[in-house]
């Protein structure tokens, strides 16, 4: 492999990775503070791309415009799905995959019984439509964006976790629920925003790989495996260890498909997982297991 | 809530806490609903719907065997569809080496095959020449793959979500492998234009009532082998596992030896259903050992009542059942699956026993009525 | 029948978690055929002492000894086979199952998973079951599921399963927590009888039970052996006084 073939793999693998933060970001929270395995998220970010082709058709807002209402809309279906669902939930881990389970496939039958089974394809914003030129490799500027995106998001949420009260009070619910309800923290209402937030996030991903990739009811569960492994990867309690393991999974798949194709990466990415489970279930970056 | 069950048991002690029905009576339920089935083919005369209810019969059969890994030991296994699929993919290997004008080269190789260049019959497909071959294979591969993956795992100590998950990671690995390697799979399409299955000279036509039968027979076996299973010490030692795995442990007994027969045994049933469904679909794919199939396996389990076989067989066949009867528009195969997914989140959100429990219940209740 | 012969021998037992010594160099020895009192104040790492002993958690360094055996490097259920048994601070019967099963389970001379599968009728086990469901009075109860038992009797059925295991060996953690004065006393009975045949290593709090079993009381404090002797002396002595001192008293911890 000469050089510009090294970066150009080495770009495209940072901009899988970013990708891969992108939708792990939302999942990795709600894993590690509540320790439900969302199987929905990836339908969550589904439901973003959708909303983005809907307010692109329907209201003619370009993806940009669209954003914030996105994250307001998945954001509050997920707090209603925690309310009604996932809060029953708590003290069996093994029923939330199924239920989060069936919440996937009720949302992949709604969209298909509403907007139809078939591709839909959402414009990428004209004005990073260009490309541009990166250490001698040419680089689409919405990727950049993307990456530089997906950074903002995960410093706003690494923020949010240890510089304001709403952080420091679900760290203290993670870590001892029973100490913090006796400090008046209202485990309730906390995990719900959560939830609410980790959905957001994946409605966001949704919506900012839809210009890149078809938009169809089933497209999320690639999403949540690729997710949940970055998470696990990482580390349920390190959102730093998330960072890593999306740009070490980014860099192998971009590497492996290079050199074979793109289901052997796969494949091998997936085999590498179980793996890591076995031998290292706290993840690469982290002391504890999420029992 | 826990306070008024308390109560409840304490007045109740001598029936509602004793356990539902005694070995003798459910040994006659099994017999009725076996004896049920084999009555099928003499009220129907329509081919086609024989076929379509040889295939629940055969849903059913992957129900006892999730019922048994899953309800029973345990094991949370959302990679059930893989012993289907290899199971499935044995028999149409051999029945496709049967199959007369496909045969193409000097040894005959399949039409798939001559399509993507292949010159010589691959060397893992020489042993399906042996239609006895194929069975063994079609069970044992199976088996002895899951009770490596279980191996694996529970010496590892591997429990709960992450179970589910590796083995469900697992399942994607080789169907996207199968997927890959067209060559010798035949890729997405799969294994199709089988022989009709023969056995000393006997034809099990996927329309006729010799293919019913037979499923009949081994949903017959599998279901009372699962029973004996259950009903023996292993079995209790399995429910022991499930409710607390360490404590099995510190009485002296190595808890990962008793999984990977639990997870070996569940990988039988499933691969001998997968062999049937071969026979009655006339054909294998990769959607065989797909995530949906794995899905609604645990859908039919969870709502038929997991810690029941006979609720958990009975829950695939009903529920695959009504789906069948509306698969005739596509909008309504859609609004049902819709409805599956309320339905199951409603049934493990409230009622962790599935149907079979409900009604488990409900004839305790009436008992203690008629008592009083 | 205490003889002298050392049967339990825990030596310069160090257990961290992240930096944290749970056991700080632990010495513990005991007696084939004792009943051994193990108290401490709270965070005195008696329930890591069992946890040591029974293989729950690995030590970081020093030794353990059963026997002739070195427990080090055993894994659980290698461990309850050499002779072991242990009974966990919250009752942990198999709720789902009745009490004849949970002490079928419990009974495990076989271990095998192809024997037991073959196994479906009890045969000349049921006699000895049904003894030990009498010893915690429980033999009305046979058919019960165990999940229905009342406090008291899911404590005693998890004392029966220990017996039922005939370990040499029985580790009880706190087995009276949340019995009733009476049930307590009972329990008391039953643990003298049971010390005919095995040796025990009883972590309590309740002084009352400790005084009315325990012939030697070990205490327990920051991951160390404090000191041993008999009830009076232990009340006696200054450093126990002081150990205890800022938690409750060493009377009603």
């Amino acid at each position: 492999m000469d050089p510009t073939a090294i970066m150009s793999q080495l770009i495209t693998g940072l901009s899988i990775a970013s990708i891969l933060l992108l939708v792990a970001l939302g999942l990795a929270i709600i894993y590690g503070s509540t320790g439900v395995i969302n199987l929905a998220h990836g339908e969550f970010v589904m439901l973003g791309a959708y909303s983005a082709w809907a307010l692109q058709t329907f209201f003619s807002l370009n993806l940009f415009q669209s954003l914030f209402f996105i994250f307001v809309l998945t954001a509050l279906l997920g707090w209603i799905i925690e309310r009604v669902v996932i809060r029953h939930l708590y003290a069996r881990p093994l029923d939330t995959i199924l239920a989060t389970w069936g919440i996937g496939v009720i949302s992949i039958q709604a969209i298909r019984l509403s907007a139809g089974g078939e591709l839909r394809y959402v414009e990428m914003p004209s004005q990073l439509a260009s490309s541009v030129s990166f250490l001698g490799v040419d680089v689409s500027a919405f990727r950049i964006f993307i990456l530089i995106f997906s950074a903002a998001l995960f410093i706003l949420t690494w923020y949010l976790m240890f510089k304001t009260s709403f952080g420091v009070k679900l760290r203290a619910i993670t870590q001892n629920p029973e100490v913090a309800s006796s400090f008046g923290i209202n485990s309730d209402r906390i995990f719900g925003l959560t939830f609410a937030y980790g959905a957001g996030l994946a409605g966001l991903a949704g919506a900012l790989i839809s210009p890149l990739k078809s938009v169809y009811p089933e497209m999320g569960t690639p999403y949540v495996i690729d997710a949940f492994f970055v998470v696990v990867l990482g580390g349920v309690e390190s959102l730093m260890g998330t960072v890593f393991s999306a740009i070490i999974l980014g860099e192998l798949t971009s590497f492996i498909s290079f050199q074979s194709n793109d289901t052997i990466a796969k494949a091998l990415v997936l085999l590498a997982i179980v793996i890591l489970i076995r031998f290292r279930p706290q993840g690469l970056f982290s002391s504890k297991v999420r029992g | 809530m826990s306070a008024v069950i308390e109560k409840e048991s304490e007045l109740t002690i001598n029936t509602g806490a004793k356990r539902f029905g005694n070995t003798t009576s459910q040994v006659i339920t099994y017999a009725l609903v076996c004896a049920a089935i084999f009555l099928v083919p003499s009220i129907i005369d329509d081919a086609y719907l024989l076929n379509k209810f040889s295939t629940y019969l055969i849903m059913g059969m992957l129900a006892i065997a999730l019922s048994l890994s899953w309800g029973y030991a345990g094991i949370l296994n959302l990679g059930q569809a893989l012993s289907f699929g290899l199971g499935s993919y044995c028999m149409a290997m051999t029945l496709k080496l049967r199959t007369v004008p496909v045969h193409t080269g000097s040894e005959g190789l399949p039409d798939f095959m001559v399509w993507n260049n292949v010159e010589t019959l691959p060397l893992i497909w020489q042993p399906f020449h042996s239609f006895t071959f194929a069975v063994l294979a079609g069970i044992f591969i199976p088996v002895l793959f899951s009770m490596l993956l279980g191996w694996f795992m529970f010496k590892g100590r591997v429990t709960g979500v992450y179970v589910a998950i590796i083995t469900l990671a697992v399942l994607v690995v080789v169907n996207l492998l199968i997927i890959d390697q067209q060559r010798i799979t035949g890729g997405f399409n799969g294994i199709t234009d089988l022989a009709t299955l023969e056995v000393f000279g006997f034809e099990f036509d996927a329309y006729g009532s010799s293919a019913y039968y037979l499923i009949a027979i081994f949903l017959t076996i599998c279901l009372f082998l699962a029973l004996a299973i259950t009903k023996s010490k292993t079995g209790k030692i399995f429910q022991a596992i499930r409710d607390h795995e360490d404590r099995v442990r510190y009485f002296g007994y190595d808890v990962a030896n008793y999984q990977v027969f639990a997870i070996g045994a569940s990988a039988a049933i499933a691969g001998l259903a997968g062999m049937l469904y071969t026979i009655v679909m006339e054909f294998a794919s990769p959607t065989f050992l797909g995530v949906k199939i794995s899905l609604s396996i645990v859908i039919w389990c969870a709502v038929g009542g997991r810690h029941s076989l006979l609720g958990s067989m009975l829950g695939a066949i009903i529920i695959v059942g009504m789906q069948g009867s509306l698969s005739e528009s596509e909008t309504f195969l859609e609004t049902w699956t819709l409805v599956m997914g309320f339905v199951f989140v409603i049934v493990v959100l409230f009622m962790p026993k599935g149907l079979a429990g409900a009604v488990e219940s409900l004839i305790l209740k009436i008992k203690s009525r008629n008592q009083e | 029948m205490t003889s002298n012969t050392e049967q339990l021998e825990l030596k310069d037992v160090v257990v961290s978690f992240n930096g944290f010594h749970a056991l700080n160099g632990l010495d513990f020895s005991v007696n084939e055929g004792e009943l051994r009192c193990l108290i401490g104040p709270n965070g005195a790492g008696k329930t890591t002492a069992l946890d040591i002993i029974c293989g729950k958690t690995k030590a970081t360094s020093g030794v353990v000894k059963f026997e002739t055996t070195d427990l080090t490097n055993l894994q659980e259920h290698q461990i309850a086979r050499e002779g072991i048994g242990r009974k966990f601070q919250i009752p942990s019967v198999f709720q789902d199952m009745t009490v004849k099963e949970n002490l079928e389970v419990a009974y495990c001379k076989n271990n095998k998973v192809l024997s037991n599968l073959f196994k479906f009728k009890l045969g000349k086990e049921e006699e000895g079951l049904e003894k030990l469901a009498e010893l915690v009075n429980l033999q009305d109860h046979l058919d019960v599921i165990a999940g229905h038992l009342s406090h008291g009797q899911t404590q005693w059925l998890e004392i029966a399963l220990l017996v039922a295991q005939n370990p040499k060996l029985i580790l009880m953690d706190e087995p009276t927590a949340g019995m009733t004065r009476q049930e307590t006393h009972k329990t008391a009975e039953l643990f003298l009888r049971l010390k005919e045949k095995h040796t025990l290593v009883v972590v309590e709090h309740d002084m009352g039970f400790v005084k009315e079993i325990g012939d030697v009381i070990s205490v327990m404090h920051q991951g160390k052996m404090l000191a041993e002797g008999t009830a009076s002396e232990i009340e006696q002595n200054k450093e126990v006084q002081e150990a205890y001192l800022g938690s409750a008293g060493i009377t009603n911890a």
